[in-house]
């Protein structure tokens, strides 16, 4: 009888050890799943949060910045249908930026160019060593502009955002100019571009 | 009377503060000063241009047209030689053609110690006006390349300076219109 009650009262501490660790890892394993949702949700807010911040034009990222978060959000793969979308909006939208920063990048390179050819060519014919040669360096330099008449402005002064100019010239004449007095005192300031690409104003500032 | 004295008053003040929006700080004066001296620089390189007997001919009337456009319209340059008290006065065409016939096989003219004897001056009707001087050094070769005539004339030039305005692309452009004058001969050495 009392190995009866021994082995019954054995059987029982078992099964409350048994059951007692199984609710024990029940309990775990929801916590670690509640966890995971509320880390899924807060992450689907910050997305939401973000990605509506870029398509509104309400951050002060840079562009990089923008691509970058927009990088780490899909990286989150978070399988959401509104997360989704406004990655599709957002990738259009910094697509569009990118193009426009290269064009701008190019266009300011593309001017570069044009200065430094510009200021080479204004030093070769200052520095020519005869009037053919100093000709041959206008003719050359006059293709890149829409007319000899184009017109020339020389800042000779830069005072708070308001300049005082020389007398207006034309690029032909300006050229010439420069021949003559074998003298290239001046840089691009600014240049003006007609739709085929040929300049169509200058402007120029005393060295 | 009291608005009488009153409106007096208040047409001083107008005036006073257009004049005074019309006169320039030192640093816009300076840089009037600089661009009238280097038209004097220009047409000494001019001159020197049209009085080479290497510059082809068409270079040469180019050039002269350049020099033109830094006249008044009826400016005069004086000419003075060592053999005559007489000063000749020519227009400005005239006188760079005068200088392209010259009897010589070469010639070299040097202008140096350009500079102003009288400051700009603001005029009433805003125009600026001041005198430059300038020394130029005259050397005629003949064909032997013996120096035949040297002589040294101080001259003087009456420069105006203008504020003018043009539209350019559009938009008005403000500018300083410095013009020459008269460039009278002061002395004719054989220095």
């Amino acid at each position: 009888m009392k190995s009866k009650i021994t082995t019954i009262m054995m059987v029982l501490l078992a099964v409350f050890i048994t059951l007692g660790g199984t609710t024990s890892c029940k309990s775990k394993k929801r916590l670690a799943r509640e966890a995971a949702e509320a880390e899924y949700k807060s992450k689907v807010e910050q997305a939401v949060k973000d990605l509506n911040a870029i398509l509104d034009d309400e951050t002060l990222w840079s562009l990089e910045e923008k691509e970058a978060r927009v990088k780490t959000i899909k990286d989150w793969n978070l399988q959401n249908a509104e997360v989704d979308d406004l990655i599709f909006q957002v990738e259009k939208k910094l697509a569009r930026e990118r193009a426009q920063k290269e064009e701008e990048e190019r266009n300011k390179q593309e001017a570069q160019n044009a200065n430094t050819t510009l200021e080479r060519n204004f030093a070769t014919i200052a520095q020519s060593g005869s009037v053919s040669q100093a000709n041959r360096t206008i003719n050359e330099t006059l293709g890149l502009f829409e007319s000899p008449n184009v017109p020339v402005l020389i800042i000779i002064k830069q005072n708070a955002g308001f300049n005082d100019y020389d007398r207006p010239t034309t690029i032909e004449k300006y050229l010439n100019y420069v021949k003559d007095q074998k003298k290239a005192a001046e840089k691009v300031h600014e240049i003006k571009y007609n739709a085929n690409g040929k300049i169509n104003e200058l402007e120029l500032i005393k060295k | 009377m009291k608005k009488i004295i009153a409106t007096l008053v208040i047409a001083l003040c107008v005036v006073g503060s257009a004049m005074a929006q019309d006169e320039i700080d030192y640093a816009r004066k300076q840089a009037i000063d600089s661009l009238a001296l280097e038209k004097v620089r220009d047409l000494s390189k001019y001159i020197k241009i049209v009085g080479s007997k290497e510059t082809p001919f068409s270079e040469a009337n180019r050039v002269i047209d350049r020099a033109e456009e830094l006249f008044m319209s009826d400016a005069e340059i004086g000419v003075s030689s060592l053999g005559s008290n007489k000063i000749t006065y020519y227009r400005v065409r005239k006188y760079f053609e005068h200088l392209m016939r010259l009897n010589y096989d070469r010639v070299e003219i040097e202008w140096y110690n350009i500079e102003y004897v009288s400051d700009l001056q603001r005029q009433p009707d805003g125009t600026y006006v001041g005198v430059i001087t300038i020394f130029q050094t005259f050397r005629g070769y003949d064909k032997e390349g013996n120096l035949t005539y040297k002589d040294t004339t101080k001259k003087d030039i009456t420069v105006y300076v203008k504020r003018k305005e043009t539209q350019i692309g559009g938009r008005t452009i403000g500018f300083w219109d410095v013009l020459l004058g008269d460039m009278r001969v002061k002395e004719t050495t054989n220095r």
